[in-house]
């Protein structure tokens, strides 16, 4: 079960519309309890893919509107952001522009580096036409080979 | 002469549960090796079947990438923090060769189709 508090959804939408046409990413601040993943606040991070981050040679032909990279400085600075609160980085999203919100094959090559079977959770917010659409939820499983839709409240 | 190595949240669970882990000062690569022999879950997460640390996995000394430094020779100083941190990318489907737009070529629902058949 992955709980939203606050106005998170709220700040992933907005994030996620300022940003469109290009795909946003940024880190989840929270606590994880058990089955639980508490997400309390978000922290955006600028989306810092460029062709010379790609994940294969014909990355060249994409850009920022259908591929995004979480540098790890950025995940560090949340990091330390989380741990001054009390909290933990417990997942991370980005968003799918004029995209549905389940993820991609390169969603699922860009998130080995996380393992399976934690409760570190990817949020995928879609946006239709520059207005926020639906919000998943999902969990890496079976030693990284697939993502599992995660109840969400 | 001991140094804090975090480990990120999604790795704990192959560290013990700890966030953080105090080690002997040294090299990067002396204290990735005690790491991995303290926990050897964690080290196959880390490392791959040649023993070089995998491409997605970013280690830092203080604020630095240590492929700006000495690399795993880099030395790690009393009192100094070595952060274990995942490299996270993605982008949207591409379908046929085409983004997968509402404007272009395929429709929503059958991005919507594409897509969903794609994850099973």
């Amino acid at each position: 079960m992955i709980i939203l508090t606050g106005d998170v959804h709220h700040a992933i939408a907005r994030h996620a519309e300022e940003i469109y046409p290009n795909e946003c990413v940024g880190l989840l601040l929270g606590r994880i309890a058990g089955m639980r993943t508490e997400v309390e606040d978000v922290f955006p991070a600028p989306n810092r893919w460029t062709a010379e981050v790609g994940l294969t040679p014909t990355d060249a032909d994409h850009s920022q509107r259908d591929r995004f990279y979480l540098d790890p400085r950025d995940y560090l600075r949340a990091d330390r952001a989380a741990n001054a609160r009390g909290l933990d980085v417990v997942g991370c999203y980005h968003s799918h522009p004029d995209h549905p919100a389940v993820p991609s094959p390169r969603d699922l090559t860009g998130a080995q580096a996380i393992g399976s079977g934690s409760r570190f959770v990817f949020l995928i917010q879609s946006v239709h036409r520059g207005h926020a659409a639906e919000l998943t939820a999902w969990l890496l499983v079976d030693d990284g080979a697939r993502f599992v839709a995660e109840e969400m409240r | 002469m001991a140094v804090t190595v975090t480990i990120p949240t999604a790795l704990r669970q192959y560290a013990g549960g700890h966030a953080s882990i105090t080690l002997p000062a040294g090299s990067v690569g002396q204290i990735l090796a005690t790491l991995r022999e303290q926990y050897p879950q964690l080290g196959k997460q880390l490392y791959n079947d040649q023993g070089a640390l995998r491409s997605f996995v970013n280690v830092y000394v203080g604020d630095e990438d240590i492929r700006h430094l000495q690399g795993v020779e880099t030395h790690v100083a009393d009192g100094e923090t070595v952060s274990i941190i995942p490299a996270i990318a993605g982008g949207v489907m591409v379908l046929h060769g085409e983004r997968c737009t509402v404007n272009v070529r395929y429709g929503w629902k059958e991005c919507c189709y594409a897509a969903s058949h794609a994850l099973q």
